[in-house]
């Protein structure tokens, strides 16, 4: 069971490899955005840069998992998946898998290309890895828990980054410590422990959650 | 009914609904429905468009809450942990439950991770359940590639494929031709000679071609 669904979930991707390529060339043109707007003060773009990377893979992760259910919802998926009488908390852990897989990891994979552009010095780029591949499943899951929460309700676009903002603040708030952390010379452990608890704690329930939102967006 | 239905619904199927009523964003879908089916038969719902076919299929099969009432599969509470009713349903909605990017066999496959009585390695059978339908030559094609009919097709394949008890079916024949409509047809009574159930809603008369099928008529509300 768990290779049919993993098989077709790669091939969803792979038959739409629009779906790959588009958040990493958005990625890029965001982040191509900040020195034209800050101009190309070295000093001033090393202290920003960290941050605006972060603000950036937000962006990226909020517009792919925005409608991540939509295309389900219109074709009657989700009705198969509330009467089916296996597992749908392993096939709904997968699509979050394969949604990180192909929207954050290619973001991810360019970080040292990034920081070479913007002259981030290694220390700071290593850690702003850490936190992504820490944080960005988070962002995803909870990426994922709005669209299901606005499933039902007629142009929701702007209505799923509203509700879900609030909720990526904790991963926020110990990646930018973390990251401050280093900067400055100081022990980030702890705060990577607690990036690394978080997503301990959000991937094994989210599942279990989404099946429970979708059951009530269905009944509105 | 703490015993595993499993072994009970070989040859003894009772669905009934009780004094259902269901509202929907405040308004009234239906009110007090009471309907009792049991195995061998097949429950026909009729009525006007927008009368709450689709909502009191969907309240059936467990997706659609009710406002008060219960739908009981003998006689135990289908929201109920020990009653394994989604063991026994499946169901197909009037949206077909398709994934459009993937291939029809890939999207059958895919279809048999949902329904436990289903092998999605058993490619032979999925080829087999194609040719039923006639899509057999569309195997390779993606669902968006294929008419709304044949899309239908598709999704009924799953009926040749499953040994689910209980069909719960929104306007299976839609958009379909008169020879797949015959071969639904017959699928349906080899379900009913196999002690199965069926409910569906559907807005031509089956009683000239199916045995034991009851009606049940639904009316617009007004308030």
């Amino acid at each position: 069971m768990i290779k049919a669904i993993v098989k077709t979930e790669l091939a969803i991707y792979f038959r739409n490899l629009n779906s790959i390529f588009l958040p990493l060339i958005f990625f890029f043109l965001i982040l191509s955005v900040f020195p034209l707007i800050l101009g190309t003060d070295k000093i001033l773009l090393g202290k920003v840069m960290p941050g605006m990377i972060w603000v950036t893979v937000i962006l990226t992760t909020l517009l792919s998992s925005n409608n991540f259910f939509r295309d389900d919802y219109k074709n009657g998926v989700i009705e198969t998946y509330l009467t089916a009488d296996t597992s749908i908390e392993l096939v709904l852990f997968f699509r979050i898998i394969a949604c990180w897989l192909f929207t954050c990891l290619p973001v991810i994979v360019f970080i040292p290309v990034i920081s070479l552009l913007f002259e981030i010095s290694f220390q700071n780029s290593v850690i702003i890895l850490l936190t992504l591949i820490l944080g960005t499943p988070i962002l995803i899951s909870i990426g994922i828990f709005g669209s299901a929460l606005t499933l039902g309700l007629a142009k929701n676009n702007i209505l799923t980054p509203v509700i879900i903002i609030p909720f990526y603040i904790p991963v926020l708030i110990f990646s930018a410590s973390a990251i401050e952390a280093v900067s400055i010379g100081l022990p980030y452990t702890s705060q990577i422990s607690i990036l690394l608890s978080l997503l301990v704690l959000v991937l094994p329930i989210m599942p279990y959650l989404l099946k429970y939102t979708l059951e009530l967006s269905i009944n509105n | 009914m703490n015993e595993k239905l499993g072994d009970v619904l070989i040859n003894n199927i009772e669905i009934s609904v009780n004094s259902a009523t269901c509202y929907k964003n405040n308004n009234i879908i239906f009110k007090g429905i009471n309907i009792l089916v049991k195995n061998r038969e097949v429950l026909l719902i009729t009525g006007p468009n927008g009368c709450g076919k689709t909502t009191l299929i969907q309240s059936i099969c467990g997706v659609q809450n009710l406002e008060s009432g219960y739908i009981s599969l003998n006689q135990a509470n289908i929201k109920h942990q020990e009653c394994n009713y989604l063991d026994n349903i499946l169901y197909i909605g009037h949206k077909n439950g398709l994934n459009d990017d993937l291939t029809v066999l890939e999207n059958l496959k895919y279809l048999c991770v949902f329904d436990s009585s289903t092998d999605s390695r058993d490619t032979k059978k999925i080829r087999r359940s194609m040719k039923y339908f006639n899509i057999s030559k569309y195997e390779s094609y993606t669902v968006s590639q294929l008419s709304e009919g044949n899309k239908r097709r598709v999704a009924l394949a799953r009926l040749f494929l499953t040994k689910k008890k209980i069909w719960l079916l929104d306007e299976p024949l839609n958009n379909l031709d008169g020879d797949t409509t015959k071969a639904l047809i017959k699928l349906f009574a080899d379900h009913q000679d196999n002690q199965g159930l069926i409910i569906l809603s559907s807005h031509s008369d089956l009683s000239k071609e199916l045995n034991d099928v009851k009606y049940f008529k639904m009316e617009n509300q007004s308030d």
